[in-house]
């Protein structure tokens, strides 16, 4: 049975505490390796002669990826295997080019089920401060 | 014309039995920039609690694309028909554009390459509203991952949202 190492610690954990932000810019090659990655090979997403002819500007971001990539400043927070519920609105698609930067900010903390758990908000924004996800998630703390 | 909600709240989506393998694993954690070394090294993962290799957050959405093998699915509870397909099929035919529109994981124990997981998904709600002028129609659906002992290991709720 996997017994995944908490990271966080409960009594040093307060409301309002941020993780560390991290950018990260956009690009076709990201939405192709997503799209190979993941199966999902619409179109809209790796075809731009497509996308430009459906009447986009360009190509566009999986929203998947997006949640995947602010899943992975989450596992970097609070430790790979201690997510224990993350949930997102798809607010405004992602485009090559942009600078994506995530917030994640501590709303609360309580015990439940022996667990200790830590909520906090989350949320992609690019740099222009268009918010592309927003959220919450649950990790478990030691 | 107006979809008929009955017709189609709770009906499955689909069922499969799910291979978790360490080389769909780490190009999925590739390709969403995750870089931790316990995405790709066994003897990391092993130090940071695990049997097998992890899986980051968001990959059971598309664990069965890699995972789902012909010879060992279950029998097909939606008798061959597509109902999430069907609904966005009409509605598509209307014009407009289909987004993801939320997503939701709760993880109930850790996925590890390793595990075999039973999915099952379901049609969970549909409903539309008008917005600016324009018509929102939402359709909502869980999907379940299991263990061969009938637990649960990750819920996912998610909606897709038609526009037009």
């Amino acid at each position: 049975m996997a017994k995944p190492k908490r990271k966080l610690i409960y009594d040093e954990i307060s409301q309002g505490d941020e993780a560390a932000s991290v950018s990260h810019a956009l690009t076709r090659t990201d939405l192709v390796a997503y799209a190979g990655a993941s199966g999902d090979l619409n179109p809209m997403h790796t075809d731009e002669v497509a996308a430009v002819a459906a009447g986009l500007p360009s190509v566009f971001g999986h929203g998947m990826f997006s949640m995947g990539l602010l899943g992975r400043v989450l596992t970097d927070w609070a430790g790979v295997g201690n997510l224990a519920e993350y949930r997102v609105r798809f607010t405004k698609q992602t485009w090559p080019g942009e600078v994506l930067s995530t917030r994640i900010v501590v709303t609360g903390k309580r015990e439940s089920d022996g667990r200790k758990l830590v909520t906090a908000d989350v949320q992609l924004h690019n740099q222009d401060g268009e918010i592309k996800l927003s959220g919450s998630a649950a990790v478990v703390v030691a | 014309m107006p979809i008929d909600k009955n017709e189609v709240v709770g009906k499955p989506t689909g069922a499969a039995k799910i291979h978790i393998e360490r080389g769909p694993v780490s190009r999925f954690a590739a390709a969403v920039t995750d870089t931790n070394p316990v995405y790709t090294d066994l003897d990391a993962a092993r130090a940071a609690g695990f049997e097998g290799i992890p899986a980051p957050p968001t990959f059971t959405f598309a664990a069965r694309v890699f995972g789902a093998f012909a010879e060992d699915q279950p029998p097909d509870p939606t008798g061959g028909r597509n109902y999430m397909g069907e609904v966005m099929g009409m509605l598509m035919a209307e014009g407009g554009l289909v987004l993801h529109g939320e997503q939701e994981f709760i993880y109930h124990k850790p996925v590890q390459s390793g595990d075999v997981l039973y999915q099952e998904g379901k049609i969970t709600d549909i409903y539309s509203k008008e917005s600016k002028g324009k018509t929102m129609t939402f359709l909502v659906m869980e999907t379940v991952f299991k263990d061969a002992a009938g637990e649960p290991v990750v819920t996912e709720r998610f909606n897709l949202i038609h526009r037009k």
